[in-house]
């Protein structure tokens, strides 16, 4: 079996460290407020000081709500042929950030709201030099794992 | 700030037009608009205009520039306001204060769109910075999924079964096949609802807007010129523009705070609404029609709720009594609304006060909400941006 270059979607939104996949964001020490992507200066009105730190946010989130992408998106959303629904999520992750993210599950219907779930990087699509292209996605945490 | 009066609307029908320009389908809105307010061209002082997002406006959103020149370069000043599908009701809040403040005692407000076939794509833009972009491109979250995922929310925390949500979609057409300004004009059982395509679950194909061309106009004045050209004018009573709050919890982007307190919705449709309400001193509960911007049938239950029109929870029920028709206790988008029209984005908010005047002056036929005499508008956008207005007879 090959295994094909991993490439992200995008450079600087996410990565696997040595804890595990993480987000990479940013945030406020002044205010405590998280951003994800990272932000140079802190956009919360009633902060005094934007004093922004890099911050990594991850694995673990709950499942505030969820939708089927029932058809094939336009671009620039990519998917690979035959089009196969995907499930989107968006996950409050414990340090208070809410995040939009595709969900890595087998049965998109199966998904539950309030889940305890988990991040993860999966590919989305395989480019035309044979690459996988990965992003975040959030799976519904194993039984016993919690 | 002084009293405005609509002393005309005008509108083109909805629909695909393959073979006319925005500009043409502005100017018969214009022109139907002028002569419903008994006003010349040559009369009208100032041109605010919702700039289109896919057409016309020589690629800058100059669409009022258009307008005017099609109609005959005057001189006057015009106004392009850009604020997603919010436009047309930026457009009118525009148009409003300058009437209100007493620069101008006639202005024209216009808003016309010609759409592209198939879904919105929300973002203009392919750069790495704009928020939409990433979205789109990381997870593929378009604007229908989006909707779904607030739906699936409130199903979970109210119990919204799909019936529910069909009911609504159903009552739309119920109204809508009577405006012959409509697209739409059919009507749809329970069934057709729940057996059409499966957009995103729980959404249905007809359970969410299609697209469409359109443009309307509505002559808006002052006091004065209103006293003299009519003995029952409609008096737009405010109009308020918003953004989005920093803390509201709608995951418009990629990421934002989970919020401390409170439902997830549009802050900057609440806080609009707001506004208008209490600059009008209206209370909520006097309203008696609601235009709201029915992208999805998801909003027809969570904005009543939002603003202080019903409960949280009991939107379901209302719809279910018949209560959101315009015989019922709180009737909302007796047009018809995005379900029948499509929505031609930046041309709705001035739809919206087209519809509100017709009903207040008793003109709208068949789905006439019986001695309409407060009626509110709303509308949303990209950006977090909101309008609303609350028009009297």
């Amino acid at each position: 079996m090959t295994t094909h270059e991993r490439i992200p979607v995008m450079e600087g939104l996410f990565a696997e460290t040595a804890e595990g996949p993480r987000l990479l964001g940013s945030r406020c020490q002044t205010c405590s407020t998280p951003y994800f992507p990272r932000s140079a200066v802190c956009h919360n009105p009633d902060c005094g000081e934007s004093r922004m730190e890099n911050a990594d946010f991850g694995p673990r989130g709950r499942l505030w709500s969820c939708a089927i992408q029932n058809y094939p998106p336009p671009l620039p959303a990519r998917y690979e042929e035959p089009y196969i629904p995907y499930a989107v999520g968006v996950v409050d992750l414990d340090e208070g950030l809410r995040v939009v993210a595709r969900m890595s599950v087998d049965d998109p219907d199966s998904l539950e709201l309030d889940a305890e779930v988990e991040l993860t990087i999966e590919p989305i699509y395989r480019d035309d030099e044979g690459r996988d292209v990965t992003t975040w996605k959030f799976k519904p945490l194993q039984p016993g794992r919690s | 700030m002084r009293d405005v009066a609509v002393l005309g609307a005008g509108m083109h029908p909805w629909g695909k037009f393959a073979d006319r320009s925005v500009t043409a389908m502005c100017r018969v809105a214009t022109e139907a608009a002028l002569a419903d307010a008994g006003v010349a061209w040559r009369d009208v002082e100032a041109v605010a205009a919702a700039s289109s997002r896919f057409s016309g406006g020589k690629g800058w959103g100059l669409n009022g520039n258009d307008v005017v020149e099609e109609m005959g370069s005057t001189g006057i000043p015009v106004y392009n306001l850009s604020a997603g599908c919010a436009a047309g009701g930026n457009a009118f809040n525009i148009g409003w204060l300058l009437v209100a403040s007493g620069a101008h005692d006639c202005v024209l407000v216009v808003g016309g769109e010609k759409m592209p076939k198939g879904f919105i794509q929300t973002s203009g833009l392919e750069e790495d910075t704009d928020p939409e972009h990433l979205r789109q491109l990381c997870v593929g979250m378009p604007g229908p999924t989006f909707w779904a995922a607030l739906c699936r929310r409130r199903m979970k925390d109210f119990g919204t079964s799909e019936e529910d949500l069909a009911r609504i979609a159903v009552k739309a057409h119920r109204i809508g096949k009577h405006n012959t300004n409509a697209r739409f004009r059919q009507e749809f059982t329970m069934e057709d609802v729940l057996g059409s395509a499966m957009v995103s679950y729980p959404l249905h194909l007809y359970e969410i807007c299609p697209v469409s061309d359109g443009a309307a106009a509505v002559v808006i004045c002052s006091a004065d010129v209103a006293r003299k050209r009519t003995t029952r004018p409609v008096w737009a009573a405010s109009s308020s523009v918003a953004t989005a709050r920093f803390d509201d919890g709608l995951p418009r982007g990629l990421g934002t705070v989970v919020p401390q307190a409170g439902p997830t919705c549009h802050s900057e449709a609440s806080l609009a609404v707001g506004k208008a309400l209490e600059s009008a001193a209206v209370a909520p509960t006097e309203l008696d029609l609601v235009e709201l911007q029915d992208n999805t049938v998801f909003y027809e239950l969570a904005f009543p709720e939002d603003w202080g029109l019903c409960q949280p929870g009991e939107a379901e029920r209302l719809v279910e009594k018949g209560e959101t028709l315009p015989t019922g206790k709180l009737p909302i988008n007796p047009s018809g609304g995005f379900l029948c029209f499509g929505e031609a984005t930046t041309a709705m908010g001035v739809f919206q006060i087209c519809e509100l005047t017709w009903q207040l002056r008793e003109q709208a036929g068949a789905r006439q909400v019986p001695g309409a005499k407060i009626a509110l508008a709303q509308t949303l956008g990209l950006g977090g941006n909101a309008t609303a207005a609350v028009l009297k007879n």
